[in-house]
């Protein structure tokens, strides 16, 4: 049963390529994949389990932007930030929903993690030329720990629905400044962004960066939850309860990052790092001091997770 | 708590002085490392300087050094600091056999304006008179393709090391950095916020040789000691800089007076056998390159670097270009580096060369002209 809700939980392929690509598929280790409708009872006597899907049905969800950085870091640019195309924040706005992606050659691999590390309902229309890179980031997976944790947040935002709200929420993610979307002001939270209020005027708003900038100030950068340091091109999502935290970090630079620095607010024990690509599951450096602990992830490509127990 | 024994975490805003109070942004400094008895800068020479010239020292192009000319500088450099006889007795006045030796060169300047293999060169020879071993030496920048474009290796002796904190400038190595030494701050509401030691620096070498050159900066106005061995030695510097503005005044001090930069960087020699007038820390062409034909010795960074601020502007003068304390918006071109390459008017940020005089306040040297003495030798 365990394994079942797993593999729902992992994304799926839309594969429209015919049952002569079946062998191709059973070597890269891809048994559940999206089919179209007439193609499913083939795939199931080659011994898949396949899921009909027309493409006006996947078409139908919710299209998400190819997870990328969208320009060179070293060219100059309105802001000094890097600009990321990520969908973790639609993931958030939205948990319940239904989501594809149309990939462009190369993208597979991060788009299968960053659904992944939100939960995400999520079809990944790939290249086929991504197979590979695909299957190996879905094997990762499928090995890591994965049953639920709620996710740690350090404001709310109480969402209207408005495109605007969204953007706000987009670079409130690009910054890890970790917030939970709810409907009305939550008491859990010293920080609830409404806008509109005398607070947060929609005017504000209008520049989304200087907007998270100035919630981040708010926040302080000592009450954060989670820091980054090493790179500005890793957006991560943080679970976790009273016994454990687990935290997802997504690479969107294109290139391995070497000993990125992490800092949680709270005692851990020193747990175990699981990077796709290697196989090092020490975490290095690792300090637990003034009120928070930090450790670095000695190497990590696309996507890596990270599981603590809170220190006794 | 797994290693770090001892974390000193100051707000250095709290301790600059009080004419600096307003333009200082929050640092938090935090080093496991305490000063030495006597830390090198400004080192037991405050706010003296020997200048060493030789018309000699380049032929007439200025792209062949000539190595005894060198030699001899040096010698005499070192002996003038020290008031010893013997250039050997001048070393070990620094440096005994046990040392681990880190010369900082400076590669930004390639192919034109780099730390000279010749001047390195004769520092190696003369660290190994004292009994220094080519094990315990490493040569360091941050950027090993820097290293590898002036590739210094077939004149050093077998041994010697060369090391790079990153492969090249993008960011993504930072195993080379010490993620226990670093000073945190934002700037421009960048998101990496810490700019960390080099592990070398903090864990590796006993004393630091510093060895900068003569050049104009964009940012600093010019580019000597301080910056050298800060921002070469640091990690996420660049974010100081930000559509013309730069934090560079306070920020390079305050790196270099982390500790264990401060107390093991015990000489500096600027090598100004060529130097850059504008388009710095760059030497891409020799449009802008010039020929002091000069080194200067000290233990003290800020002294020799009020030097250089007056070596630079003079000669920009000279050339007919605006001061590099120029501040006017009309020479502005922030983030434009073409328009900057091609006119001598032009500024891409606003420069700060008063952070100098903000290194003096925090202790690392004398920056007042009127109580630098300069000692010149003619070679």
């Amino acid at each position: 049963m365990k394994s079942l809700l797993f593999l729902l939980a992992l994304p799926l392929l839309y594969w429209q390529q015919g049952i002569e690509s079946a062998p191709a598929l059973k070597q890269a280790g891809i048994e559940r994949l999206c089919v179209p409708p007439d193609q499913a009872d083939a795939w199931r006597r080659a011994g898949f389990s396949p899921v009909p899907m027309s493409l006006s049905e996947l078409e139908a969800r919710e299209k998400l932007l190819t997870p990328r950085l969208g320009g060179r870091v070293d060219v100059a640019s309105a802001t000094r930030r890097p600009w990321i195309d990520s969908n973790g924040w639609r993931f958030v706005r939205d948990p319940s929903g239904k989501f594809y992606y149309d990939l462009p050659p190369g993208r597979a691999a991060l788009a299968a993690a960053e659904a992944f590390a939100y939960g995400a309902d999520a079809v990944l229309k790939i290249d086929p030329a991504d197979l590979e890179a695909a299957s190996r980031m879905f094997a990762f997976l499928r090995e890591l720990p994965n049953d639920p944790l709620p996710p740690v947040a350090d404001m709310a935002v109480v969402d209207d629905g408005s495109p605007l709200t969204g953007e706000v929420m987009n670079l409130l993610t690009r910054r890890n400044l970790l917030f939970q979307v709810v409907t009305a002001p939550s008491p859990k939270f010293r920080l609830n962004i409404r806008l509109g209020t005398k607070e947060y005027p929609k005017a504000d708003a209008a520049d989304p960066s200087a907007f998270a900038q100035k919630i981040r100030r708010q926040l302080t950068d000592e009450n954060r939850s989670l820091r980054v340091y090493g790179t500005e091109l890793v957006i991560c999502r943080l679970a976790g309860d009273g016994s454990r935290v687990r935290l997802h970090l997504l690479n969107y630079g294109g290139r391995d990052i070497d000993s990125l620095r992490v800092r949680l607010s709270g005692s851990f024990a020193r747990g175990e790092a699981f990077a796709a690509g290697y196989d090092s599951r020490a975490l290095e450096d690792f300090v637990v001091a003034d009120g928070a602990t930090e450790f670095s992830i000695p190497r990590m490509g696309v996507y890596a997770m990270v599981e603590l127990r809170r220190a006794k | 708590m797994d290693r770090r024994t001892f974390v000193q975490l100051l707000a250095a805003s709290q301790l600059a002085p009080l004419a600096f109070a307003e333009e200082v942004p929050k640092y938090h400094v935090v080093s496991g490392y305490k000063p030495a008895a006597q830390p090198g800068m400004p080192g037991p020479y405050p706010g003296q300087v020997i200048s060493v010239r030789s018309a000699r020292c380049l032929d007439e192009s200025g792209e062949k050094i000539n190595a005894e000319v060198v030699r001899e500088m040096m010698a005499r450099g070192m002996c003038k600091l020290t008031g010893r006889a013997k250039p050997v007795d001048a070393w070990r006045r620094f440096f005994e056999p046990a040392d681990v030796v880190g010369i900082k060169v400076n590669c930004g300047g390639h192919p034109w304006v780099v730390s000279s293999h010749e001047v390195v060169a004769e520092v190696i020879r003369n660290l190994s008179e004292v009994g220094v071993k080519p094990s315990q030496i490493y040569i360091y920048e941050r950027f090993q393709n820097q290293l590898d474009e002036v590739n210094y290796a077939p004149r050093l002796p077998e041994g010697v090391q060369i090391v790079a904190a990153e492969s090249r400038n993008r960011g993504i190595d930072n195993h080379g950095y010490d993620p226990a030494t670093y000073v945190e701050a934002d700037f421009f509401g960048e998101e990496d916020t810490r700019s960390n030691l080099m592990r070398l620096v903090s864990q590796k070498l006993t004393k630091i040789i510093n060895i900068p050159n003569m050049k104009d900066h964009g940012a600093t106005g010019a580019t000597g000691c301080l910056k050298n061995v800060a921002y070469g030695s640091f990690s996420n510097v660049a974010r100081t800089h930000y559509k013309g503005v730069s934090h560079t005044k306070t920020f390079v001090g305050t790196l270099a007076s982390v500790e264990p930069v401060r107390s093991r960087t015990v000489l500096q020699i600027m090598d100004g056998l060529r130097g850059v007038w504008h388009g710095g820390p760059f030497a891409r062409t020799k449009r802008y390159v010039f020929y002091p034909k000069q080194m200067l010795f000290g233990t003290d960074p800020v002294a020799i670097d009020r030097l250089l601020l007056d070596i630079i502007d003079n000669k920009r003068k000279a050339e007919g270009a605006i001061s590099i304390w120029d501040r006017s918006p009309e020479s502005l071109k922030a983030d434009d580096g073409r328009a900057r390459d091609n006119d001598p008017n032009v500024n891409i940020i606003i420069r700060e060369p008063g952070h100098v005089e903000y290194a003096s306040s925090l202790g690392l040297g004398v920056c007042d002209l009127g109580k630098i003495q300069v000692k010149e030798i003619d070679v």
